[in-house]
């Protein structure tokens, strides 16, 4: 019984070598990818991020100033200025720019780019920015 | 009994022999596919990390990035709004002012992107960073005027032997930039945006504007 059940291990041991020294490669190899993933991944990701996170601060920063600067003059045009304005403010601070696995990024992305040229074409301010130097790859 | 032991002795040199032979080719057989098996494995489980990690990577990035850069996008609106602003009422005076505030902070975002594209910082990036607020060796200059200090710094550090001169500039030149890069995103007093910003408060008060638009740059972090 004692040596049938030997024999029978040995015999698994052997089919079953194949198998383990790829689950060992395999594992080895997982580890391997991961690293190299997460790196590749990441230096995509931040610098999607950094396009992005970019042109967000760039609308809120120009909406929220502007706002301020309109404050003083509350004639109907200007006040037409200010409620574009606040709505382009409100878009932007719903918009969850920060977060990858947000399914409507890019949806929502496209509609605060709309309503930023029209708050510029109604300030009469052009709304090509170019940044930084020519070679910038944040141009938008 | 001798001819027992020679044919004893003879035939099992043989069989160990011709044995030997053929266990020698198994073992190497075995060897040699269970190798390819483990290669095979380290292929598959490499392509499955990989596959995996990326995503996980790539949010992650993307959250650095988009923080990091947040900020410098800000000042960047700011400083447009204000050009505009300026450009309409007549405040030509200004215009210089808030176009070299404007390329300080393009230059830097320039920088940090730079950071961020770089491969190796990725995986170590609290341990880079540390190492060289521990260094503390770093002048961040916003605007150039501390460069200048730092040339000059290096002409009388490279003074004493000449032909070595131009390579150890270069290494410090480089050992310089590194760290004001990786320092422009975590000290907050000393980086460039830190320095925008005095100079972006200091243009708001010249040209009298709002103390809103005050608050909102005070509470820009960087």
């Amino acid at each position: 019984m004692a040596a049938a059940t030997v024999r029978r291990d040995m015999f698994e041991e052997i089919v079953m070598a194949e198998e383990r020294f790829h689950g060992e490669g395999y594992q080895e190899g997982y580890a391997e990818g991961s690293h190299v993933g997460v790196v590749e991944g990441r230096r995509y990701g931040s610098l999607l991020g950094a396009k992005i996170g970019s042109e967000i601060g760039f609308y809120l920063g120009f909406a929220l100033t502007w706002q301020c600067l309109l404050q003083k003059c509350t004639d109907e045009k200007n006040n037409k200025k200010i409620r574009a304005l606040d709505s382009l403010i409100r878009m932007i601070r719903k918009f969850p720019y920060e977060d990858p696995t947000y399914d409507k990024l890019q949806e929502d992305l496209e509609k605060i780019r709309g309503k930023f040229k029209q708050v510029c074409s109604m300030l009469n301010v052009q709304s090509d920015f170019r940044i930084g130097t020519e070679s910038s790859s944040l141009t938008f | 009994m001798s001819w027992v032991q020679a044919a004893v002795s003879r035939s099992s040199e043989d069989i160990f022999d011709e044995d030997a032979d053929e266990m020698y080719l198994l073992q190497k057989e075995w060897n040699s596919t269970m190798k390819k098996r483990l290669k095979e494995g380290y292929r598959d489980g490499i392509e499955a990390g990989k596959e995996f990690a990326l995503q996980e990577g790539f949010n992650q990035g993307y959250r650095q990035g988009a923080e990091l850069m947040v900020t410098c996008g800000q000042f960047r609106g700011i400083l447009n709004a204000l050009l505009s602003w300026c450009h309409f009422n007549g405040h030509d005076s200004a215009l210089s002012k808030i176009n070299n505030l404007l390329d300080a902070v393009g230059k830097h975002e320039e920088d940090v992107l730079k950071y961020l594209n770089s491969t190796e910082q990725q995986p170590h990036l609290g341990h880079i960073l540390d190492s060289i607020q521990d260094m503390d060796l770093n002048h961040t200059a916003p605007a150039g005027t501390e460069y200048n200090e730092v040339e000059a710094g290096r002409h009388v550090d490279g003074g004493s032997s000449g032909e070595n001169t131009c390579r150890s500039n270069g290494e410090v030149g480089s050992l310089q930039s590194e760290c004001s890069k990786a320092k422009l995103c975590t000290d907050p007093e000393r980086s460039t945006l830190a320095w925008v910003k005095k100079q972006t408060v200091w243009l708001i008060e010249e040209l009298g504007l709002s103390l809103d638009i005050l608050h909102h740059v005070q509470h820009l972090e960087h």
